[in-house]
Order: C-alpha cells, then sequence, then structure tokens
C-alpha cells in the first residue's frame, strides 16, 4: 500500500519511461472510484463470508493430548464435595458475621487436604479515570490511598505442591464465592472444585503446583481476582503491606486466631506464591439452562480485545463434548438469529455452495442457512465483545500477565437438587481433571495455536490471516484516493497557476516551491483537530470529579465543553466558513487527503492493538471518508448523482457521530422507549474504567475523523 | 521596503521567542508526569549508551569507589527479585524457539555504564540529588531542557549564518531577484523551532536520555566550524566523538566549512561567471581552499583531545585506567554486545548471525558507513553543512544503537535548507511514514513484550519501515539538493541572455 501511495507521488512528474510497478500505481490512481468501490464491497462481502470461510478447530499442542487418560475422580471425591457444599449452604442459612465463617469453612477443608492455605485481603479498587494507563505497562496499581477497614475483601488461597514438579510453574482454579449472598450455584462451584483438588492432592501425576483461589467476590469477581494477581505477580517491596495490615488490626486479630485454632500446620499468615502460571480456569455454575441439556459457556474475551490461545478453549471442548457429554456455547447476539435477511443470505451463500460442490465436488465450500446464521451471530458477539475491550469476566485479569484463562459456566438442566448435584458434581468436576491433566502436559507455554482468531462456534474459528483480509480489503483504498486527491489539488493548483498570463516565471517559480509544501496547512488543520480530540477524550477526568453528579448532566457538561473547546480551536484556525484566498479552492481537496492519510494510520494501529475496533471504525469511517465532498458542489451541480451523493453524506454525518451511532444500535438491539441520554455516558465510563483502547480510538482518531468530515462537508469555497 | 522587511524580521523573532518559551513550558508539564509516562524505560529513548538509568549505576558505582564500567549487571538482579520479569524470563526459556531473544531482552552482558566518565562527573551528582516535593530527577530533567533550548539557539544562529553566505554568493552570481521569490522562512527560524518542538527531541529531553547534550555537542561544532570560530568547532567535535563515537567523520565537513565557507553553489559556477565577468573581484567571495584555519583546527583539536583524556584518565585513575574506557564505550559501540530492542536494524540481525561470522559482519556494517563517506565529500563538497545533516542523518540509520534523539538531530537540521529542498519529493508520503512509524513502533514493542501475542519480527518490521524512511528522506533531500543546484546553474547561465533578449 505504501508502494502504491509511493508510486503515485511519483506520477508528479511524468518521465518518459516509467516502471511497470509505477505504471501499476498510476493506473490504480486513476481509477480511484472504481477500485475503492471495489474495494470497499469486496470487504464487506468478505466480511460477511468469514462464517463460510471458518474452519474446524484442531488442537495444536501435541502435548496436550487431552482425553487420553481415564479421569480418576471418583464418587468418594464428590461426595467430599458435596460435603463441603452441604457445609456452605447450612452456614448460609445460620447468616454468619461477614462471612468470615464459610471462608474459615473452606480453608478448614482445605487444609485437611494437606493443602498449603492463605488468605488474601484486598481492597476493592475504585473505578478511577487515569487516562496514561492506557500507555503504560501492567503495574504495581500503587494507588491505595484513603481506604477504610469496611471495604476490604479476603480471598483464600489453597495451594498443592506438585510432587513430580519444581516449584516453578502452576495451574490456577478460580472460583468466585460472595459469602455475603451466595447462592447454590456458587456453593456448587466450590464443591467442584473442591472434589477436584481433594484429587489432586492425591495424585502422584501432577508437575505444576496446583493454586485454588476461591475469590471473595462481594466486589465483583473481576477485582478479586484482579487484586490476588497484581499481590502475586508485583510484590511489595515497599511498607504498603504492613502498613495494611495495622490499619485495621482488630479483623486481622480476630480472623487469625479461628484459622490457627483449626489446626495450624500448613496456614501462613503472609502470601503464598507458586511458580509461574500456565494455565487458569475460572469455573462458575449458573442457573438453571434454557437448553434440553447441561450446557457450559465458554467466555474468552480478555482486555481489548485479547484471547486466550486457542488450544486451551479447544481442550476444554473437545473434554466437555467427546468425554462428557457436555453441550458446549459461546456468547451469541441472540437477536440476529431471527433476522430474515442473514437467513437469505445464508440460502444465497448455501446455494452458492451447492453450485460449487456439482462444479467440483472437491470444493467445500458453503455450510447450511441455519448454521451460517448462528456462525453470524456468534462472530458478531466475539466482535462486539472485543471491540468494546472489556473482559467478559475475571479470565480478563489473567490476560494482563500473559497467562491463558476462560472462564466456564456450568448450567445444569435441572435444578441442583441432591441426586442431580452429584451428576453435575462428578462431569464437571472430571472435565475440570482433564483440562488440568491436558495442561499439566504442557512442556512449554501455550504458543502453538492461535492468539488472534475469532470465533464462529465452540469449534469452529477464523483466524488472523482470513479476517484481515476483510479489513485490507476495506482500508486498501484510502491510500490510493489520498494520493490521488493530493496528485490533483497539486496538478490542478498549477494549472490554475499557469493559465494566469502575468509574471509566468515568478508565479511557477513560487507554485513549484511551495507546491510540495502545501499540504502543511491542510496537516496544520488536521493536527489541530487531533488536539482537540485529545482534550475531548481527557475532559472526562475532570468531570468525573464533580461530586454528585447525575451521568446525564455529566454528558451534557462534556458535549458543552467539547463545544467551547471545538469553536475556540475553529477561531484560532481555519474555519470552513472563511475563504479569503482564491488559490485555496482546492484546498478541501487536501485536506480530505491528510484526513484520509490519517484515517489510514489509525485504523492501521488499531487494526494492530485490536482488530475488532477497527474492523467496525472502518466500516463506518471508511464510507464517510471516501464520499466526504463539499455540499455546495453538489448543490452546484444538481444532478442526480451528486444528489444522492449528498444525500449520503448527510446521512452517514448524522449516523456516525459517536452518540448518534451509539443510541441507534441500543435502540435497534434493544428498545428505542429504553434510551437515555446519560446511557452514552456511562457506556463510555464502563470503556475507560477497564482502559479499553476502543475509547482512545473513539476520541482521538474516530471524532476527529468525523469532525475533519463534517469540515470538509461544510467547506464553502 | 528595507523596513517593512525589518519589521517583519522583528514580529518573526518575537513570536520565535514566544515558540521557544512555549517549548520550555510544554517540556516543563511533561517533566511533572515522569511516572505515568514511563518515557526513561522505552527502547526507542534510551539505548545502553544513552539511558539515564544507567548513568545513575554508574555514579553510584563509582560513589562506591568500584569502576562505573565493572559492574556487574545489578539491574538484572533486580528483575530476578520481581516475579513478573522473573515469570516473563522464564516463560521465554521455555520457548526454545525464542531462546535468543530472551538474551535481547535482558542482555546486560557485563557491565552497565557505557558513556563517558565526565558526563559521570558532570551529571553523575544530579541523578540523585533530590528537591523535597518535586519529581525525581528535576535538576536532571531542567539541564537536558537547557541543552535542547542552547541547541536551537546554536541552530537558529548557524542557519542565520547559513542564509548570509548562501545570499552573498547569489550575490555575486546575479541571481538574488530569480531566487528571492522562493523565499518562504527564515531557514534559523525553521530549524530551531523544528528542533524545538519536534516530538522526537521533546521525547528525548523528558524521557531523561544524554542524547540532548551529545546533540548539543554536535552542534557546538558545526556552529563553530560555520562562524570560524576554531577552537569551539574543535572543542565541540572533540566532544562529540568522546561522547558517541560516530560524531568523528562531521570532520570532514568541518574541514571544508574551514577551508572554503559554508554552503555556496558550486564552485564551477562561480568559475564560469568569473570568466565571463572578469570585473568580478576576488575578495568578495573566498573560493580557494585555505589550510591555515584547517592547521588551527587540528592543532586545537589535538589539544582539546588531550584534555579531555586527561581528565577521563585523572577520573578513572582506579579503575583500570583509560584503557578500559575506551574497552567499554567505543568497544562496546563497535562490537554491537547489548543485542536489546531498538529501533535499529543491528541487534536483529546480530541476534541471528551465527558467531563465526561476528567480526566479519561487524566490519562489514561499520565499513558501510565509512563507504559512503568519500562519495558524498566529492558530490557534496561545496555545501559542507548538508554534507554534515547527511552524514549525521547515515549514522544515526546504521548506528549501533540509535534513538529517537539521533533522528531528532538530523531532522533539526534539515530545517536550515528549507529553501533548497522546498521542492523535494514524497514530502507528505515522508511525513505520514515518520508519524505512521513512530506510533506503531511503540505498540509493536507492547504487542511483542507484554501482550506476549506478537514477536521479535513485528518490531523488527517497523525498525526496517523506518530505517528505508531514513534512506528515502536521505536520497530525496540529496537529489532535491543536486536538483537546485542545477536550477541555480540554470539560471546563472541563462540570465546573460535573457538581458540581451
Amino acid at each position: 500500500m505504501a508502494e502504491t501511495k509511493e508510486t503515485s507521488e511519483k506520477d508528479e512528474k511524468p518521465k518518459p519511461r516509467v516502471r511497470p510497478i509505477v505504471r501499476l500505481g498510476i493506473f490504480l490512481i486513476s481509477h480511484s472510484v472504481l477500485v475503492s468501490v471495489v474495494c470497499c464491497t469486496a470487504g464487506v462481502l468478505a466480511l460477511f463470508l468469514l462464517p463460510v470461510l471458518a474452519k474446524n478447530t484442531y488442537i495444536s499442542e501435541n502435548a496436550l493430548m487431552p482425553g487420553s487418560a481415564s479421569p480418576m475422580l471418583s464418587y468418594q471425591h464428590v461426595s467430599d464435595g458435596n460435603r463441603l457444599v452441604k457445609d456452605l449452604t447450612n452456614l448460609d442459612l445460620k447468616s454468619s458475621e461477614t462471612g468470615i465463617e464459610s471462608q474459615r469453612v473452606i480453608a478448614q477443608y482445605m487444609l485437611e487436604l494437606g493443602a498449603e492455605v492463605s488468605f488474601h485481603k484486598f481492597h476493592a479498587q475504585l473505578n478511577q479515570f487515569h487516562p496514561l494507563h492506557f500507555f503504560s505497562s501492567p503495574d504495581s496499581g500503587v494507588i491505595q490511598e484513603n481506604f477504610s477497614c469496611s471495604s476490604y475483601g479476603i480471598n483464600t488461597v489453597g495451594i498443592i505442591r506438585a510432587p513430580r514438579g519444581d516449584g516453578k510453574e502452576a495451574i490456577v482454579l478460580v472460583t468466585p464465592y460472595n459469602a455475603l449472598k451466595s447462592g447454590l450455584g456458587e456453593a456448587v462451584s466450590v464443591g467442584i472444585a473442591y472434589s477436584v483438588f481433594s484429587l489432586l492432592t492425591q495424585v502422584t501425576w501432577l508437575a505444576k503446583d496446583v493454586i485454588w483461589l476461591v475469590a471473595d467476590s462481594r466486589y465483583g469477581e473481576y477485582a478479586a481476582v484482579a487484586a490476588w494477581l497484581r499481590d502475586y505477580q508485583i510484590p511489595k517491596f515497599s511498607s504498603l503491606s504492613t502498613l495494611n495490615s495495622e490499619m485495621c488490626p482488630d479483623i486481622n486479630n480476630l480472623y487469625d486466631l479461628k484459622v490457627n485454632s483449626i489446626a495450624g500446620s500448613k496456614y501462613s499468615n503472609s502470601f503464598r506464591r507458586a511458580g509461574t502460571m500456565a494455565a487458569a480456569l475460572v469455573l462458575k455454575v449458573g442457573d438453571q439452562s434454557e437448553q434440553y441439556e447441561d450446557t457450559i459457556s465458554i467466555y474468552a474475551e480478555a482486555s481489548n480485545g485479547q484471547m486466550p490461545n486457542l488450544d486451551l478453549i479447544n481442550v476444554v471442548n473437545y473434554l466437555a463434548v467427546h468425554r462428557q457429554g457436555l453441550r458446549v456455547q459461546v456468547e451469541k447476539l441472540w437477536s440476529l438469529l431471527n433476522s430474515s435477511w442473514l437467513k437469505s443470505l445464508g440460502e444465497i451463500f448455501e446455494s452458492l455452495g451447492k453450485v460449487a460442490k456439482s462444479l467440483n465436488p472437491e470444493w467445500k465450500f458453503g455450510i447450511p442457512a441455519t448454521e451460517y446464521v448462528e456462525g453470524t451471530a456468534t462472530l458478531a458477539s466475539s466482535l462486539y465483545y472485543q471491540a468494546l475491550g472489556v473482559p467478559t469476566g475475571p479470565h480478563g485479569a489473567f490476560r494482563d500477565y500473559q497467562v491463558d484463562a476462560i472462564t466456564l459456566e456450568i448450567s445444569p438442566k435441572y435444578s441442583l437438587d441432591k441426586f442431580r448435584r452429584n451428576d453435575i458434581l462428578l462431569r464437571g468436576g472430571r472435565l475440570i481433571e482433564g483440562v488440568i491433566r491436558s495442561v499439566n502436559n504442557l512442556l512449554e507455554k501455550f504458543h502453538q495455536s492461535f492468539f488472534l482468531y475469532l470465533l464462529t462456534s465452540p469449534s469452529k474459528f477464523v483466524s488472523v490471516g482470513v479476517y484481515m483480509i476483510a479489513l485490507a480489503l476495506l482500508i486498501a483504498p484510502l491510500p490510493m484516493v489520498a494520493a490521488s486527491l493530493y496528485v490533483d489539488a497539486n496538478s490542478l493548483d498549477s494549472k490554475t497557476n499557469k493559465s494566469t498570463p502575468s509574471t509566468i516565471a515568478d508565479t511557477a517559480e513560487r507554485g513549484i516551491t511551495i507546491r510540495s509544501w502545501r499540504w502543511l496547512y491542510s496537516a496544520k488543520l488536521v493536527f489541530a483537530v487531533h488536539v482537540w480530540g485529545a482534550i475531548v477524550s481527557l475532559l472526562p477526568y475532570f468531570i468525573c470529579q464533580i461530586p454528585d453528579c447525575s451521568s446525564t448532566i455529566s454528558f451534557m457538561i462534556w458535549v458543552v465543553l467539547s463545544m467551547i473547546s471545538l469553536l475556540t480551536l475553529y477561531s484560532v484556525l481555519a474555519s470552513p466558513f472563511s475563504c479569503n484566498n482564491a488559490s485555496q479552492e482546492k484546498e478541501w481537496a487536501l485536506v480530505k487527503s491528510v484526513t484520509i492519510s490519517y484515517v489510514f494510520i489509525g485504523l492501521g494501529l488499531m487494526s494492530v492493538i485490536n482488530f475488532a475496533t477497527a474492523e467496525i471504525g472502518a466500516l463506518l469511517m471508511v464510507p464517510m471518508c471516501l464520499l466526504a465532498r463539499p455540499l455546495k458542489f453538489d448543490l452546484r451541480a444538481g444532478s442526480l448523482r451528486s444528489f444522492s451523493r449528498m444525500v449520503c453524506n448527510l446521512v452517514l454525518g448524522l449516523i456516525a457521530f459517536p452518540p448518534a451511532a451509539f443510541f441507534l444500535l441500543k435502540g435497534m438491539l434493544e428498545d428505542f422507549g429504553s434510551v437515555n441520554i446519560g446511557d452514552f455516558w456511562m457506556w463510555v465510563e464502563s470503556l475507560w474504567a477497564w482502559n479499553s483502547a476502543t475509547y482512545i480510538f473513539i476520541g482521538m482518531v474516530y471524532l476527529p475523523c468525523w469532525v475533519l468530515c463534517v469540515h470538509i462537508l461544510l467547506h464553502t469555497c | 521596503m528595507q523596513k517593512m522587511g525589518k519589521q517583519k524580521n522583528k514580529t518573526a523573532s518575537f513570536s520565535f521567542w514566544n515558540w521557544v518559551i512555549a517549548s520550555i513550558i510544554f517540556r516543563l508539564i511533561l517533566i511533572y508526569f515522569p511516572k505515568n509516562l514511563n518515557l526513561a524505560s522505552r527502547p526507542e529513548v534510551s539505548t545502553p549508551l544513552t539511558s539515564f538509568r544507567r548513568l545513575a549505576e554508574g555514579y553510584w558505582l563509582k560513589q562506591l569507589s568500584m569502576s562505573p564500567y565493572a559492574g556487574f549487571s545489578f539491574c538484572f538482579f533486580f528483575f530476578s527479585l520481581c516475579p513478573t520479569f522473573f515469570n516473563f524470563f522464564f516463560i521465554l526459556i521455555r520457548q526454545k524457539k525464542e531462546m535468543y531473544l530472551i538474551f535481547l531482552v535482558f542482555g546486560y552482558s557485563g557491565s552497565m555504564y557505557h558513556g563517558s566518565p565526565l558526563l559521570l562527573s558532570l551529571l553523575g551528582p544530579l541523578t540523585v540529588k533530590r528537591i523535597e516535593g518535586q519529581p525525581n530527577h528535576l535538576l536532571y530533567s531542567l539541564v537536558s531542557v537547557i541543552a535542547d533550548v542552547v541547541s536551537a539557539i546554536l541552530i537558529r544562529a548557524t542557519g542565520k549564518n547559513l542564509r548570509l553566505a548562501y545570499l552573498r554568493s547569489l550575490e555575486s552570481l546575479d541571481i538574488v531577484q530569480q531566487t528571492k521569490a522562493s523565499e518562504i522562512l527564515s531557514p534559523g527560524d525553521a530549524a530551531a523551532l523544528i528542533y524545538l518542538w519536534n516530538p522526537f527531541t521533546i521525547v528525548a529531553c523528558v524521557g531523561l536520555s544524554t542524547s540532548p547534550i551529545e546533540n548539543m555537542a554536535v552542534i557546538l561544532c558545526l556552529y563553530g566550524a560555520c562562524s570560524r570560530l576554531v577552537p569551539l568547532a574543535a572543542f565541540g567535535w572533540v566532544i562529540a566523538t568522546h561522547l558517541s563515537l560516530y560524531p568523528a567523520i562531521l570532520i570532514i565537513p568541518v574541514i571544508f566549512l574551514l577551508g572554503c565557507g559554508p554552503d555556496a553553489p558550486p564552485r564551477k559556477l562561480f568559475l564560469q561567471k568569473n570568466n565571463k565577468e572578469e570585473v568580478l573581484s576576488k575578495s568578495k567571495l573566498r573560493l580557494g581552499f585555505s589550510w591555515r584555519p584547517i592547521t588551527h583546527f587540528a592543532f586545537w583539536a589535538l589539544l582539546w583531545s588531550a584534555y579531555v583524556l586527561v581528565l577521563c584518565g585523572i577520573s578513572l585513575k582506579q579503575f583500570g585506567g583509560l584503557w578500559e574506557m575506551f574497552k567499554s564505550t567505543y568497544g562496546f559501540i563497535l562490537t554491537v554486545e547489548d543485542l536489546s530492542p531498538n529501533i535499529g536494524v543491528l541487534w536483529y540481525f546480530f541476534a541471528e548471525v551465527f558467531d563465526f561470522f561476528r567480526n566479519f559482519f561487524l566490519i562489514v556494517f561499520h565499513v558501510n558507513i565509512l563507504f559512503m563517506i568519500m562519495p558524498l565529500a566529492i558530490r557534496l563538497h561545496h555545501r559542507p553543512c548538508f554534507l554534515a545533516f547527511v552524514y549525521i542523518a547515515i549514522f544515526s540509520m546504521l548506528k549501533s544503537y540509535p534513538s529517537v534523539g539521533d533522528s531528532a538531530l538530523y531532522l533539526g537540521l534539515l530545517g536550515w535548507f528549507v529553501n533548497e529542498l522546498a521542492d523535494i519529493q514524497f514530502s507528505f508520503f515522508l511525513f505520514c511514514g515518520y508519524v505512521g512509524v513512530s506510533l506503531l513502533s511503540p505498540v509493536m514493542h507492547t504487542l511483542w513484550i507484554w501482550r506476549g501475542t506478537g514477536n521479535a519480527n513485528f518490531y523488527f518490521a517497523t525498525a526496517m519501515v523506518y530505517a528505508c524512511l531514513q534512506i528515502i528522506l536521505v536520497v530525496e533531500g540529496v537529489s532535491a539538493m543536486l536538483n537546485h543546484d542545477r536550477k541555480l546553474r540554470n539560471l546563472a547561465t541563462s540570465k546573460p541572455q535573457d538581458a540581451k533578449s
């Protein structure tokens, strides 16, 4: 692409002998309209073809060997687990003081198994906007300033040391448990983990330590896991940890005494560690499922669209389907399942596939229409959650430390009564055991399979090499159009200069001098708008420090402040309404060219950071950028073509405004009646609270691009 | 007319100082967020030679009366204490393929500090001095800011010199009128502002690297040579060479500058002119090559280098003396011992190359720079400052530990030639390329090191693109300059005919 652009600029000076690649570049640029239409259509089409092109997953790492050993989890372990579940539910009925009691029970069970037990106290971190956190590496998060003793949680951590290991690696099992308000599901998940844990204390094949973290989820599952991980990975050498315990002495004392009185042997007061984490599983048991089978849902999206290694999902999927007879599912956009246009599209692809097959039976193209619709719904949700950049569960915390992790949520067919509970404990336990055994076999870190993929079903995926084509096609016209506009603007300028008869030599001289750097003025404007974008994205930092501010009012303040800053910047720099120089007639073309170049850079960058955001952004931005043209010209021309372009421009300009796009999507997915102005603020707040790069993208690439396009539309000369 | 010109100059200079003050304020604002920005640990900013942390380490070792060059890697010791890094290290070991690259990331071979002992004595105390309530390294940052501003002022003065010389030579060719139309900017102001406001300069300054000081030495040398202050030029050259070795090749442009004056159109042109119009007095323009300032320069350079060596010798008396210094500064530069990733291309290459070819390729890569010296010197000898710019661009591309501070220097010097390079090709493409690469490179680094979804090739790809951009810049710059010379020649030779007709 860079090459075509480079070549494009070469044709500024027509040379007698042109190299083929240059000729190709010139050809592409001179037909940039056609090329961009073809490329954009192909890009959108390729996106819709992705479910058809999805491949079946396969286990890429041979060392995993899932399911090659028969499960060892017996009814004895299950009944142990059941005992713990009963104890926990009984405790709930008694409603113990601040949930410490249940932690104590779990710790006691762990100690009886001979595991090392420790408690981890943490403070719930407030969601604060730290604009610079986007750029920094995972840090120690030393923002603890004024915590009261009331807002802390306690994680219970049990560690089994591997008989065959050297203590350098570990596998983590997480069960979120809210002691204050636990349902039966949470207790059962702890029970499953316990039954696996009790098995693992006895087995001889364990080569990696096993850490069982019962995360205190009273401040959210993610917060608890993230706090524990932070302390695990980044030890505090400073006095902070001691300070914490000094701050709340009575709670500590009470709490230590109780545990020490139980067994004492392997309980430790300090933070316990095992080795590097090879993988982590978060286990949850949900409520009764609507499906007709026991299902297990896999959540994999971590922050900024990062995914765990595909092999981990493959292992779980393989074991669940082929060994435990569970139905595996991943998130879908349910509203898409019933859409008729998608169904008809699927039918078209299906019939195309049949035609292809009749031509050559070797060609395995096309999938049944229903499968296509399901694949698209899954793909859409996969794209959506990756684009949002917000982790879909506590597993997201692990990915920040390069640990592959997924959340498994088991939803049983019937309610969790006595008999059914044993079945779920057995099957869930065997599944976890199998996964741990596979991961235990690993010699290296997960690296064989993909990190960059989209799922279209639990057993089908689209790899980076395929889905990048869709984006590449979509943004390929950008540099070409930029180059052609740039060349046009320059050549037109020199023509107008030559047409004026007076002082030919002088103006030609000046023309050359200025011509090559004329884009600097447009670049200045584009830069100023990007600075404005940065200001707009920083404003919430100040707005959210206003006390007692409802989301609607915050949003209003934000909009007003952004408008004011935009107007001041505009009055300082060029506004679309001031046109003093006749030579600036083609100014808009240069502005558009520079804008498009920056959009290209921005989308390219974002596609590396978070593909899904870039793809969704490109779907909106590329047509908007390519079509933008001063409305005045279209009005003057008065033909049908220019009129339709004008309408397209206006509609795109309206839809693409970020809040408008948000409300439109929300209204379409839910209901227009429930749309509230404050919702946008809440949404944005969630984005920056999770350090999503999408926020930066919207603020620094998308919004400036929209403003520049509107600037071009309103250009008067 | 003259009055108007003067007034314009006045407003221009006024806004120039405004911009300078604004840039200082901008830097100070950034200095107050050092923790959040974490620039000092970016591989783009701090190389093993310019890193602030290493400087502090060297100073600390020296305070403990150990050789600043001898320390084993304390940094690595720290990393192994810290499980994140330890884990990371371990993970990488597990991936056998990437075995090499571990040692790239943590490849601190032997000592930490590789800079000059003089910097240690001058800047070392600033690394530990703190002021209550202020950012940790405020004093040190202030020194960088001052270095930047001084460099900018020197660049401006040199630019003015260059412009005067250029106008004088145009006058002697009688083509002032034709070219006046194409003058847009005062090159001095443009260059100084480009230098001050270049994000690369700002990042290097805020990122606490020592490159602002190295750059200042180079600029001092060029300024001295341009304004014919021979001792100053010699001082700048000696210090620049002492600090980062590569500026040694600037001796060629400096000799040209001292010998035949600053940039001018090709000498042939004057000779033709002289043949045509014998009236032109020789005193107006010196065309010969005068050896006197060069012997002066040689004398001063010897004096200053002896002085610097004596100072270094004194400060390293207990620690192995000068030989130790040569081994761990120049030796370290020339043998490319540290293969931690940077924006250059050598680290990747020498990580891949087999050990028994290593010496051969070391020679190839260094001779590569030397090969380009002669042809360029012959072709561009009439424009010594531009020659210096080209040399700086080339060695900041091919040097063993490049950083953005080096690019900041040559991009700033590019401003001297705004009028000559006005019709450079691909200006927009180059600009977009620089913006794109400087944004993409940190992202690729994060993808490789922190997320683990990328690998070393991702980062190296951006380094290659960056090198290509620099090559295009140099090639296009040189060709634009030659075109400009051609244009001047056309103007000068066609003028009499015009007058006749």
